[in-house]
């Protein structure tokens, strides 16, 4: 008995330390290939180096950004390390960051899951002569040196505002508007853009209640749709906002056969949200492409490093025109992109 | 025995006056559209609930619930895309889902009664794993209906005598936990050792094999809600039930259910699902603001869990006089 307790508990604690392991070696062969490198700052080929930090590893989304930013390290010869926390946390970015720093990387672009948190970190980054960029969300404005936006936040809620308007084919009616959660600021700017542009424009809509979170859940989305359905018989569209919320207000529309009456626009990736477009249970989904904002922000940070400041209209290769704020840091990737049931199946995320 | 009646009375009327205010505010709520939504919306937490029921009465806690059903899931899902459009494959793949939820239930019961490590550090650690594990196999890849078999879609879309499959799953899973709590000796077993473990040891009980098998029945109703999650939102999303355990617990202990162990039924805890779905679809229906929901929902939490404990001490009270009385 004795000794099937302390069997089981050294396999318990192998469990553990596979865990460690796992996770190490993934950053020691980079801090390996980083040790030749403190000397000289670019290591032996005298290549770039580039990371790239997104909020979190292991969604569609950020999936697609890291394929475009290895791409662009491939196309443009730089080493791109892609790396970031496992689940949306600010501590454990910092520790990332931290990490990167004594990698000596010439470049951190980083999306912050929490801008003020990152501020020391990226103090410090700085103070070491790395250069420091966001992408997809801003971080301190006084630290970065380049701002790199998928959108422009008040033309894209206009765009899902006009969009949904668009689709229901007429400017009087009843509308609601889900969200991931309701702290997010990048939705909440989404949504606050998309209200304007309804009261300035469109004063026929009526919106029936104030936006409703989701958890970033699509079962959560599909059971507050169903409510919605039946406590506003009148609906005529849905507006929903974070990456699941549009595949459950559809899934809803769809199980119900409400496909002719209801309309739904909302910010979806193609692939999920194919099945609905289909059958028309979601109209369309308006994201940007989020392997091009990985590839935009390795061309920008590799330009950066070598002096070159963007061009308002400057084209990237393989991404398109950019726009550049006056500021002379705020760079724009371009308009939303519209899936729809013709064009979903083209894109693999 | 009247006591256990009163909680769950309690928790009924708490339902009822609920029901009665909102269909005043909204007529639609009581309709039996709605009814089946809400119910159909809560079949996996009322599942899951089912088995928390009996980890809880035993003194323990689960939180790897969400974690369990969410592997079951992944696996399930990754099979669906390859098993053939057959009937037969639906069977196969409901066997593999409860035996994958006995065995990861299993690995919990057993950490907790032969190595005695307490529930919560178990199902903590094992919690953790099972979501590290399942990040690095799906890379929260979101799986969707188009490449499942078409007999899967028809059968999450049964229904019987107007309500669909997975209610009725709900209630077969709800008579076979209170058959077996009522009627088995394991049953009896599970509420002595609750009760008083002193004694329950004395009497001969093994109380390793109590644990062992409450967690290993608490994984087989994770596999079977896995299966329901997926005929539900008929797609797999690794993200999907995060935190759930958390809304599994609250339901078990708003039915009447002592945390701290011995006290608990099956038709309490049908009542506590039953609350927290009619408050979530409720405030909605209601037109409540938003903001306010959330105050809303612990505010009612809070009034039937004060409201039950109330009435608990009166009955105490009453006990401890007729004791002095006599």
């Amino acid at each position: 008995m004795k000794k099937l307790k302390f069997f089981v508990s050294l396999l318990f604690l192998f469990g553990l330390l596979a865990g460690c392991v796992s996770q190490n070696s993934a950053t020691s062969n980079k801090s390996a290939n980083n040790g030749q490198a403190s000397e000289t700052k670019n290591d032996a080929n005298g290549k770039l180096k580039i990371a790239v930090v997104p909020k979190l590893v292991g969604i569609p989304y950020f999936n697609a950004a890291e394929k475009g930013a290895l791409q662009a390290g491939k196309d443009l010869g730089v080493d791109v390390i892609y790396t970031g926390p496992t689940e949306a946390d600010a501590a454990q970015q910092v520790k990332i960051i931290e990490d990167l720093i004594s990698q000596k990387v010439d470049v951190i672009a980083v999306a912050p899951n929490d801008p003020a948190s990152l501020t020391p970190v990226l103090k410090k980054a700085k103070e070491q002569g790395i250069k420091v960029i966001d992408w997809d969300t801003p971080a301190d404005q006084s630290i970065v040196e380049l701002s790199i936006h998928q959108i422009d936040d008040e033309i894209y809620g206009r765009h899902i505002a006009k969009t949904l308007i668009e689709k229901i084919g007429t400017d009087k009616g009843e509308i609601a508007i889900l969200t991931g959660g309701l702290s997010a600021a990048n939705l909440n700017a989404w949504i606050d853009a998309a209200k304007k542009e309804l009261e300035e424009n469109y004063p026929g809509i009526k919106l029936v209640t104030d936006k409703i979170a989701t958890d970033e859940k699509q079962q959560v989305a599909y059971q507050k749709t169903l409510d919605l359905i039946k406590s506003y018989p009148n609906l005529k569209g849905i507006m929903a906002f974070s990456t699941p919320a549009p595949l459950g207000a559809a899934q809803a529309i769809q199980e119900k056969g409400l496909q002719n009456k209801i309309t739904v626009v909302g910010t979806a990736l193609p692939k999920d949200s194919k099945p609905f477009l289909e059958d028309q249970s979601l109209d369309v989904a308006i994201l940007w492409e989020p392997n091009k904002l990985g590839y935009l922000t390795v061309a920008l940070a590799k330009d950066l490093v070598e002096g070159k400041k963007p061009q308002d209209g400057q084209n990237i290769d393989n991404v398109g025109k950019i726009e550049v704020k006056e500021d002379g840091k705020t760079v724009i990737m371009g308009p939303p992109t519209d899936f729809t049931a013709e064009n979903a199946g083209n894109y693999d995320f | 025995m009247k006591s256990i009646m009163k909680k769950e009375a309690s928790i009924a009327v708490i339902i009822i006056i609920l029901s009665i205010v909102l269909s005043f505010i909204n007529p639609v709520f009581l309709t039996i559209d709605n009814i089946l939504d809400i119910l159909k919306g809560n079949v996996v937490l009322g599942i899951l609930a089912m088995g928390m029921t009996l980890v809880i009465i035993t003194g323990g806690i689960d939180v790897s619930v969400a974690a369990v059903t969410t592997a079951v899931c992944v696996v399930i899902g990754k099979l669906l895309v390859m098993v053939p459009d057959h009937i037969g494959a639906l069977f196969l793949l409901l066997v593999i889902a409860c035996l994958l939820g006995i065995i990861l239930g299993g690995i919990n019961g057993f950490l907790v009664s032969k190595i005695e490590i307490p529930a919560i550090v178990v199902t903590l650690g094992t919690m953790s794993m099972i979501n590290g594990i399942v990040l690095y196999v799906t890379n929260g890849q979101y799986l969707n209906s188009t490449d499942f078999p078409k007999v899967f879609l028809k059968f999450s879309n049964i229904k019987i005598l107007g309500v669909s499959i997975l209610i009725w799953l709900f209630f077969l899973i709800a008579i076979l936990t209170w058959f077996l709590l009522k009627h088995t000796v394991m049953g009896r077993e599970i509420l002595a050792i609750g009760g008083n473990k002193e004694s329950a040891l004395r009497v001969g009980i093994n109380f390793n094999k109590v644990q062992i098998f409450v967690f290993a029945y608490m994984g087989f109703l994770a596999g079977i809600a896995a299966i329901a999650q997926i005929s539900y939102t008929k797609a797999v999303d690794p993200n999907g039930l995060s935190g759930l355990e958390l809304s599994v617990i609250a339901a078990v202990v708003l039915g009447g259910t002592n945390i701290m162990g011995g006290r608990g039924t099956v038709i309490g805890t049908i009542l506590g699902v039953l609350l927290l779905g009619i408050i979530q679809n409720g405030l909605i229906l209601a037109r409540i603001d938003i903001f306010w929901q959330k105050v809303v929902v612990g505010l009612i939490i809070l009034l039937a869990v004060s409201y039950d404990h109330i009435q608990y001490k009166r009955a105490q009270a009453q006990l401890s006089r007729i004791e002095i009385d006599s």
